[in-house]
């Protein structure tokens, strides 16, 4: 779902929303009582808000590296993570295999499924026909697949 | 009766790995030794390996509470409601958070991060700049977990 950033085109609202973010799992991190957390998290929303009228953006930018060195500067040893995202316990944990694989089966082990794999080609072909009337005839490319 | 102080004995020796166990395999165990009155080491033998035999919680094989897109519905307007900065009547799932509900970009954060933790997933900050209304984070929610009912 997630598309890769294109490099460079990060707005600067992005940026600080980022940061906040980050401030605040980083905030989690050393505080696990979460009303200790709250007060914390309430002293660095007003942080943010302190500054959220300056528009010279050198200032801007200073503040940003600052904040930024002092993000890495408390880091936490052990972070918490997500159990799905990537350093979480059940990173890669289940492996769905992709929707091709299908289509390497043996004719053999096909047979044993026939109804599903006859209504999976017709698909295959409506699809091809939808894609055709969206982007145009593709002819194929002589040496590839 | 020697073998029963034996057995006391050993019990309190591993009070801590015990805690975590149900007491009942230990009474039975100790009755059964009570009517056969077994050798020492026999009896201490069979208290151990009945007491590894009976796991003291339903295993639940890491799988998650059931999903349908009215519990997410549900769940997603509900942290929402409790936000504070959230007014819960002008609230639906239409509502867009930064022009209906007056919400900036910082609060919106904190709404994803609270997403974040209800369902228990990331959700990276290239998706999150997409779910600006609780219908978007339904959705998103619901493709996540694969749920389509």
């Amino acid at each position: 779902m997630a598309q890769l950033p294109v490099l460079g085109l990060v707005s600067h609202t992005r940026k600080v929303q980022n940061l906040y973010k980050r401030s605040l799992r980083h905030l989690e991190n050393w505080y696990d009582r979460r009303e200790v957390f709250r007060y914390h998290a309430v002293l660095m929303r007003k942080k943010f808000d302190d500054n959220r009228e300056i528009k010279d953006m050198r200032i801007v930018k200073d503040l940003m590296n600052k904040a930024e060195d002092e993000l890495f500067q408390k880091a936490h040893w052990h972070p918490r993570k997500f159990p799905e995202s990537p350093g979480g316990v059940a990173y890669a944990r289940e492996v769905i295999p992709p929707d091709w694989v299908l289509d390497y089966w043996h004719p053999l082990e096909k047979a044993q499924y026939k109804d599903y794999f006859a209504r999976r080609e017709q698909r295959k072909i409506e699809f091809i026909r939808e894609w055709d009337k969206k982007y145009g005839k593709t002819s194929p490319v002589p040496g590839e697949h | 009766m020697a073998g029963i102080a034996k057995n006391i004995r050993a019990l309190t020796r591993q009070a801590v790995v015990l805690r975590s166990f149900a007491l009942r395999p230990a009474t039975v165990a100790v009755h059964k030794c009570l009517k056969s009155s077994n050798s020492l080491v026999a009896s201490n033998q069979f208290l151990i390996s009945n007491q590894r035999l009976v796991s003291p919680v339903e295993r639940c094989y890491s799988s998650k509470p059931p999903l349908s897109l009215k519990l997410i519905t549900d769940r997603v307007l509900l942290v929402l409601k409790l936000y504070d900065k959230v007014n819960p009547e002008k609230l639906t799932l239409e509502s867009h958070f930064i022009n209906d509900l007056g919400l900036d970009s910082l609060d919106h954060v904190e709404v994803i991060m609270a997403m974040e933790d209800e369902f228990g997933f990331e959700i990276p900050d290239m998706d999150a700049e997409k779910l600006l209304k609780p219908k978007d984070i339904v959705r998103y929610v619901a493709d996540k977990e694969d749920i389509y009912e």
